[in-house]
């Protein structure tokens, strides 16, 4: 049954958007976690820690997330596992997330130059100090644009999560239309969502970058 | 027993040796200035003797402890060894306080009044009292030295080691730290500096060690070792750094 666009299914795309953040929020807050874990094992001096940090790395980059989502949701159900969407968004975004920003902290990390660490060693910090009081407040500065600019990366990722039954914003237009039949109005209203949260994003992003280049 | 003792010394980077059966004891109070051409081993042989870099042969020890021995923990070692690098090596995000009283703060404990009175006194000693709510990018490449050596001197160390500290400077702003350097030594503090100022060598240390191809190739008491040469080598290096 056709019926016509009305104001109603823009609201109704509104609200699926706060489906959007919240898998937002829950990808950037479980990918952080990982994340730091990771890029704190590819920064370690013991080399096998390394090598497991990298390993991650390499294997969640070279397969897509969607994968991930198909096995968490679909897969581990023939086990007699059920696992609910909201876990498998959860594992499948923080597993993804935390590789991509576990290699851009890896990176903050590294750009601090070594004699840095070694004036903490050589004024009697271990490693952990070194790390919390010298090395990682100057990789923070460092972080946040980058940081930022896959945060928008991850906002649009979360389309993905319809496939495992997510009502967001981008499945919420393609019900729209299944009801309308007027694909292109809608998605670009689905479109013009999405950029109204992640252009301020870039341009803090970019705000960032400028203002660290003035103070170094 | 001397402060420092390094015995038949051997440091390797792959294949490369960069220490070659190094043997030199230090004492108390002593004034060591070790000179020599880039690439003799100079600055490696002073990393050793606060673990900054592992060795493949011979001993380190530091106050009768084996330095290179894998139980020795090096963070207390290094409460006791100060040292001082080319480059500064400030920390940047850090004022001028900060950076002087983060080890006593962190590595020590001491309590926050406490350090921003350190600080006072350590920046006194190096003539930068004025400076202690600076950043270190404020402050010119003389001053950020004198930084570094407070920041040093904030340790109490029994020995200062100085890298090469005058090498990354404007000629005009050298003295300015050898001026620091010199009332160290009339303190009675116990240094080990790798320079090439072989003027100050001659006036400040005790005895000049050369270093030649990974080996201490002569040493002797400073004035009479610089005036008078017993290796065409450091007559070589001499005449070359002199003109």
């Amino acid at each position: 049954m056709i019926r016509e666009l009305s104001y109603i299914d823009v609201l109704y795309m509104i609200a699926a958007t706060r489906w959007t953040l919240a898998l937002t929020a829950i990808a950037f807050l479980g990918g952080g976690i990982v994340g730091l874990l990771i890029a704190l094992l590819r920064v370690s001096s013991f080399a096998p820690l390394r090598w497991m940090g990298g390993f991650y790395v390499l294997v969640v980059q070279g397969t897509p997330l969607l994968a991930w989502l198909f096995v968490f949701f679909f897969g581990l159900s023939i086990f007699g596992i059920t696992v609910s969407p909201w876990i498998a968004a959860a594992a499948s975004y923080s597993i993804y997330a935390g590789a991509f920003l576990g290699e851009i902290w890896r990176g903050c990390l590294q750009a601090i130059p070594r004699t840095q660490w070694e004036a903490g060693a050589s004024l009697g910090l271990g490693f952990t100090q070194q790390l919390r009081y010298i090395i990682v407040p100057q990789a923070l500065r460092l972080a946040i644009p980058p940081t930022v600019g896959f945060l928008v990366q991850l906002i649009k990722n979360t389309s993905l999560a319809a496939v495992i039954g997510f009502i967001e914003l981008t499945r919420e237009g393609q019900l729209t239309t299944a009801t309308t039949f007027r694909p292109f109005t809608v998605y670009l209203i689905v479109a013009a969502i999405y950029f109204s949260l992640c252009f301020p994003l870039t341009q803090w992003s970019r705000w960032l970058e400028r203002r660290l280049h003035v103070a170094r | 027993m001397s402060l420092v003792e390094l015995k038949d010394v051997i440091k390797r980077y792959g294949q490369h040796t960069v220490l070659n059966g190094v043997s030199l004891t230090v004492e108390k109070g002593e004034i060591i200035a070790i000179i020599g051409r880039s690439g003799s081993g100079k600055s490696t042989m002073l990393r050793c003797v606060n673990g900054l870099e592992p060795i493949q042969g011979g001993s380190v020890s530091f106050d009768g402890t084996v330095v290179n021995d894998p139980a020795t923990d090096l963070r207390k070692l290094r409460q006791h060894v100060g040292i001082v690098f080319q480059s500064f090596n400030l920390f940047p995000h850090l004022s001028v306080e900060k950076n002087i009283t983060l080890a006593p703060k962190v590595v020590k404990g001491i309590a926050p009044q406490e350090a921003r009175s350190l600080a006072e006194a350590v920046l006194r000693k190096v003539g930068l009292g004025e400076k202690i709510d600076s950043y270190p990018d404020q402050l010119s490449g003389g001053q950020q030295q004198r930084v570094a050596i407070a920041r040093s001197l904030a340790m109490s160390p029994q020995l200062m080691l100085f890298d090469e500290i005058t090498s990354a400077l404007d000629p005009e702003l050298v003295g300015e730290v050898l001026k620091v350097l010199e009332e160290m030594a009339r303190d009675g503090m116990t240094m080990m500096l790798v320079t090439h100022e072989i003027g100050f060598a001659r006036k400040v240390a005790d005895r000049v060690v050369f270093m030649h191809e990974g080996k201490i190739w002569e040493q002797g008491a400073a004035a009479q070792t610089l005036a008078a040469p017993g290796t065409p080598e450091l007559e070589t290096f001499l005449s070359a750094v002199l003109h």
